[in-house]
């Protein structure tokens, strides 16, 4: 046990590197505090969320290059972590704004005061995972992230197919988590702790059993897999897509998997890297599983059945649901090749893909305020309704597809280039031609908003000059980061170091 | 068999059939009582591993409080009696598959158990368990504690938000 | 000094139809249908104006381009180069990226660019017939114009890519939006069809940039560039092998050669007008160019091993593409159309005979073909476009007697059949000619076998000439097309049609007899392509150059 001088220096130095999430936890409780006081005043919880992010970018932009464990090896600041956290905190920035813009929430919730307050405990549970290194914090961190979020996906208690998608999470989730806990259990078991710098010391000197190390690791996996909607942890994805507000959508499917894959990463990384050799950046891993091809198998299904079944959806939020879980295919690719590069090709990726997703989800939230509908028939001739929803829209989907000159494109270039590097040319392939298939749904959302329809006599969409604004906030990133992603890919390039401990 | 050994397989059998109980029993009075003994048991175990600050933790936790809101929320709850859980909208096949997961997963574990060689720690002097566990939990611990109260703190919110009328 | 003009002109000539789209994009659409109707004739003259001073930067090209410079593999080679550091940035953990926005063209390149702004301006004037979301097809327009230009004038291989990408969508608007009944169809096949050629040439360019490190097409083509452990490393390799073949089916698809030409016929038949003339006149090329800029100088060990299998593919092409076009006479099927699309697939299958027999009068043939092709395939289509106008049908045999009653378009017709046909005098007889004179060398049997396409190709041209203009006039078009006289006053072709068919004729006759000028512009850069190319393929006959 430590003398407690020397623990009270200790936790001076953890809590001056905790600050990013103790801004985080100080907005949640201004925010729960000011909520309870003015109940009356709208939006008095989304500034005070603004606010608290900008803080904890500022604190964030601080730690930019510090590498260091804190709270007893519990918790890692690395450039690695910096950046998930960007990705987190951005998208719940935009996520923020995006829910000012989107009625439903506004119509169909008794007010929004917890919903801003849950919002920031589920960046806080974001961000915890993000560095933790414990399995105890990833464990408490998920739970975190999951409460917050089943809370949030049936926020418009009024509308049933909300409850009914909050009700399905909830299941999902607990089984999951349950799976997770059983995992971490029996990896305890076998290596005797909880810390991932030693269970990685202990596995690199004592052989363990293959197969309880196995199931445990696939066990635990349950739980990444269901933050990241990968298939076979995928289930819950659509409906809760469908049915939860917009705004909450998108937040799950970009900062919530941003998480997902950042522990994901930084799991397999701590716990299986044979640190001996000394080259870092192609990982020699520990033990004789072949983990490569167990996460290329996930990769393969979760792109295919993705894509597959998100060919015969016919609500715009369902496909962008199938779509996530293929997406988070095509990162698992990347992940699969279990090298800095692959790293790397996820870190751009997702930078990328914060960018076009939010953007797609907001148009489906402006779309929404006017029609009062998701379904793709109602998409008919929008792009002469609505021109700048209707150019921005096809913008963000040929994002998504990957075609240049778009963001999304640079991404899926970093993420085939890994797989190629690495060795991996049939994954590389069947990533080729899943893009291809992704293009089917993706052409179906513009096709109806540009080849149906076409003299459409119905009235203009009607939107704020403001809603605009923080529609080209998202346009225009999608096409300059497939024009000019020199900064981008070497932040990126810096920040695929993840710490190893020592 | 020892003594030890003995009381480890009855409580084992308790919590299994108690939580079985749980489960599959269509009254939810019943359930909520054989849940007590689940929770009896496991506090059980407890003890046989000299956790006595969990054991009692246990106890008071879970049995004297939780499971006591429950069967009071049942009890008020009158409506809540007669309800059939039973769900038939399940088709052989996902049953069928079920089961089949089920299975595999059981016979891996039972594999898993039965063949691995276990990490063993030092057995710890047993005593004064509390001010250990306090200690740490307040130094070592002290992310995961504080962490699990903001955690804690989220649910509250949560649950008060789905419970308030609309 | 010749092959540079101390101006950025590819920049200029690539991106000047982006700037139009932003023009066109800011002129105000009217309210009334009065003030709708002057918006729509700005937008159509601003078009009309920048594919214009495109044109003129396209001659300025030609005029000061200096026909004894190489190119291929050499940078010192090209003319008008512009090469600026796009991306780059050495990073420690996934290598180093190197892109560079690199322009230039060459003797293989220079008739293309030239193409494209010829057929780009042309093929405005068939687009005022549009009246549907006026703005948008122009927007569009532009945007598949610069994407064309680019692909011609990109020697990076990822400004290359990004060009070939960049046309997919507006191709696929203009053909679903403004195209026929089953435009939905056509143009998500179109689609489909060029992604997954596209895709697979990505995991390629990215296989290549990881052996090379750099993303430059010219350095891809020396061997000494490329790391000895890397995929791509050293010769005859299999992997090589299924580069090459992933890249040559990226861009047959585009050519396109049977059996990958399927899209070709249903996407001509719903395009609008002048879109089927874009899509014949320069979009068909990029599938061989590609292939002679980058398949072939970047995998030549390649190329030896499956010349004999792309000089099959190419006769194929030419005689299944003629049996498909005569087959627009099978009673129930007759369509103008799809007969042109077909004899497009033939046609082109010349191209890919001429590139396989590896001689430098064949590719000099080949890439001819692929101008004049462009040219006179724009006038057919632009020729059907004009009685599909009028008639709103393009069956064979619905027609009947026409010479009689549109005279002048009689004439342009005939002008344009025979060029098709391959008559000396027209300029596709000197291509084909230099097409079959190299294949004979090399691949003497399956040239004869090609030359069963000529005689079909002179039958169906002639039956379908026969068919629309001779013979009796058929009841319904005895009266004027248009009886109001409002948009037709004259039964006969139009001034703004003639306008763009005109300079069509003039170049095939011009070419016919004097083909000089085109031919001198790639003949130094074709010889050396074949001295490079000559130590891995088979090459019949005694060579000399050209």
């Amino acid at each position: 046990m430590l003398g407690l001088d020397q623990f009270i220096a200790e936790l001076n130095k953890s809590i001056s590197m905790f600050l990013p999430e103790t801004a985080l936890v100080i907005a949640f409780l201004v925010a729960l505090l000011l909520d309870l006081m003015f109940k009356k005043s709208k939006n008095l919880t989304g500034y005070t969320a603004l606010i608290g992010f900008l803080v904890t970018g500022y604190f964030l932009f601080k730690q930019m290059n510090m590498q260091s464990t804190a709270f007893s090896n519990m918790f890692v600041i690395d450039q690695f972590g910096i950046f998930m956290k960007w990705v987190i905190l951005l998208s719940s920035i935009g996520v923020v704004l995006i829910s000012f813009f989107t009625n439903e929430l506004y119509e169909k919730a008794k007010g929004v005061g917890e919903y801003f307050t849950l919002i920031i405990g589920m960046a806080f549970g974001m961000f915890l995972l993000v560095g933790s290194s414990n399995l105890i914090i990833i464990y408490l961190a998920i739970e975190t992230m999951s409460l917050s979020s089943y809370v949030l996906a049936g926020y418009t208690k009024e509308v049933k197919r909300a409850s009914e998608a909050s009700l399905k999470y909830v299941i999902f989730g607990a089984v999951s988590s349950g799976i997770m806990i059983y995992g971490i259990s029996i990896l305890f078991g076998l290596t005797g702790s909880l810390n991932l710098f030693e269970i990685n010391r202990f596995l690199a000197a004592n052989p363990v059993n293959n197969f309880a190390l196995f199931l445990s690791v696939i066990m635990i996996l349950s739980g990444f897999g269901y933050k990241i909607s990968a298939v076979p942890f995928h289930f819950w994805t659509p409906d809760v897509y469908e049915g939860a507000p917009v705004p909450i959508t998108a937040y799950l499917s970009v900062a919530s998997k941003a998480a997902g894959f950042a522990i994901l990463l930084r799991f397999f990384k701590v716990t299986f890297l044979d640190s001996v050799p000394g080259n870092d950046s192609v990982w020699t891993l520990l033990g004789s599983i072949d983990w490569h091809f167990v996460i290329a198998i996930l990769a393969v299904l979760s792109m295919t059945l993705g894509n597959l079944v998100a060919l015969w959806q016919t609500n715009v939020k369902r496909i962008l649901a199938y779509s996530s879980i293929a997406h988070a295919g095509y990162m698992l690719m990347a992940v699969s090749t279990m090298d800095d590069a692959g790293v790397a090709s996820v870190l751009i990726y997702f930078f990328m893909y914060m960018v076009m997703n939010l953007g797609a989800f907001y148009v489906v939230a402006l779309i929404a305020n006017n029609i009062g509908s998701e379904e793709i028939d109602d998409y008919n001739g929008l792009g002469y309704r609505a021109p700048i929803l209707g150019i921005c829209m096809t913008l963000f989907l040929i994002s998504l597809t990957g075609l240049p000159p778009t963001a999304g494109f640079i991404g899926k270039l970093y993420v085939f280039s890994a797989v190629v590097k690495a060795g991996y040319i049939w994954l590389a392939v069947v990533g080729v031609i899943n893009s291809v298939i992704s293009l089917f749904y993706y052409v179906k959302i513009f096709r109806n908003m540009y080849l149906n329809d076409v003299d459409s006599n119905k009235s203009k969409l009607t939107y704020s000059p403001a809603s605009i604004v923080l529609l080209f906030v998202f346009a225009i990133p999608t096409l300059y980061l497939g024009i000019f992603f020199n900064d981008i890919v070497k932040w990126a390039s810096y920040s695929a170091n993840i710490f190893m401990g020592k | 068999m020892d003594l030890v050994g003995l009381a480890f397989y009855f409580l084992a059998a308790l919590i299994v059939i108690s939580a079985a109980i749980v489960v599959f029993s269509k009254n939810i009075m019943y359930s909520a009582f054989s849940l007590m003994f689940t929770f009896f048991g496991v506090a059980g175990l407890y003890v046989l591993l000299n956790a006595d600050f969990l054991a009692v933790t246990q106890i008071m936790v879970y049995i004297g409080g939780i499971l006591v809101l429950i069967i009071f929320g049942v009890m008020l709850t009158t409506r809540i009696t007669g309800v059939d859980v039973k769900s038939n909208s399940l088709g052989k096949i996902q049953v069928g598959i079920a089961g089949l997961l089920s299975t595999i997963i059981a016979i891996s574990l039972i594999v898993v158990f039965s063949s691995t060689k276990w990490f063993l720690s030092e057995p710890k002097v047993s005593g004064d368990s509390t001010k250990l566990i306090g200690n740490e939990l307040l130094t070592n611990y002290l992310l995961a504690f504080e962490a699990a109260s903001v955690l804690l703190l989220i649910a509250i919110i949560g649950a008060a938000f789905i419970a308030r009328r609309k | 000094m010749q092959g540079s003009i101390g101006f950025p002109i590819l920049t200029w000539i690539t991106f000047l139809p982006i700037l139009g789209m932003l023009i066109v994009w800011l002129i105000p659409s009217g309210k009334d249908e009065e003030t709708k109707k002057r918006s729509n004739m700005l937008i159509r003259w601003t078009s009309v104006g920048i594919t214009f001073i495109q044109l003129i930067l396209a001659v300025i090209i030609f005029l000061n381009y200096n026909n004894g410079m190489t190119g291929v593999n050499q940078q010192s080679g090209f003319q008008f180069i512009e090469k600026f550091t796009w991306i780059k940035a050495s990073l420690p953990l996934i290598g180093n990226i190197h892109i560079e926005y690199f322009m230039g063209i060459d003797g293989i390149s220079a008739p293309m660019v030239l193409l494209t702004a010829i057929i780009c301006f042309v093929a405005v004037f068939p687009s005022f017939g549009i009246e549907k979301a006026v703005k948008g097809y122009f927007a569009m327009y532009l945007l598949l114009d610069t994407g064309m230009m680019g692909v011609f004038n990109s020697l990076d291989f990822f400004l290359f890519y990004v060009f070939w990408e960049l046309m997919l969508l507006p191709m696929y608007f203009l053909i679903g939006i403004w195209g026929g009944p089953r435009k939905e169809y056509a143009a998500i096949k179109f689609f489909i069809y060029t992604l997954v050629g596209s895709v697979f040439m990505l995991l390629v360019m990215i296989g290549l940039y990881l052996s090379v490190g750099s993303f430059n097409m010219l350095d891809m083509m020396n061997p000494a560039n490329f790391a000895s452990d890397s995929i791509f490393g050293g010769f005859n390799t299999s992997i090589r092998y299924v580069a090459f073949i992933a890249l040559f089916i990226g861009f047959a698809i585009k050519v396109p050669s049977v059996p990958f030409h399927t899209w070709l016929p249903d996407a001509h038949v719903e395009a609008p007008t002048p879109i089927s003339v874009i899509l014949a006149g320069v979009l068909l090329k990029m599938g061989t160019y590609g292939m002679l800029r980058i398949a072939f100088p970047i995998f030549p060990d390649a190329v030896g091993y499956f010349q004999g299998l792309i000089a099959w593919i190419g006769m194929i092409s030419i005689v299944y593409g003629a049996f498909c076009a005569l087959g627009q006479f099978k009673i129930g099927k007759r369509d103008l159309k799809k007969l042109i699309a077909y004899s497009s697939v033939s046609h082109m299958g010349y191209v890919m005979l001429g590139m396989a027999s590896m001689r430098p009068e064949g590719i000099v043939g080949a890439i001819f073909q692929m101008f004049n092709h462009g040219i006179i395939t724009a006038m057919l289509f632009m020729i059907v476009g004009v009685l599909y106008d009028r008639a709103h049908t393009r069956g064979l045999d619905e027609f009947g007697g026409m010479a009689n009653k549109m005279p002048v378009y009689t004439g342009i017709m005939t002008i344009a059949f025979f060029a098709a046909i391959g008559l000396p005098g027209m300029s596709g007889f000197i291509s084909e000619a230099m097409v079959f004179l190299g294949a004979f060398n090399t691949y003497p049997m399956l040239t004869m076998v090609s030359g069963l396409g000529i005689i079909l190709g002179a039958a169906y041209m002639l039956w379908a000439l026969q068919k629309v203009f001779f013979g009796q006039i058929p009841e319904r078009w005895q009266g004027p097309w248009d009886p109001t006289g409002k948009k037709y006053k004259h039964d006969d072709i139009n001034g703004r049609e003639l306008t763009a068919l005109i300079p069509l004729a003039v170049i095939v006759i011009f070419l016919g007899i004097m083909p000089n000028p085109i031919i001198d512009m790639m003949s130094a850069s074709v010889n050396h392509f074949v001295e490079f190319m000559r130590p891995f393929v088979k090459i019949g006959g005694h060579l000399s150059g050209m």
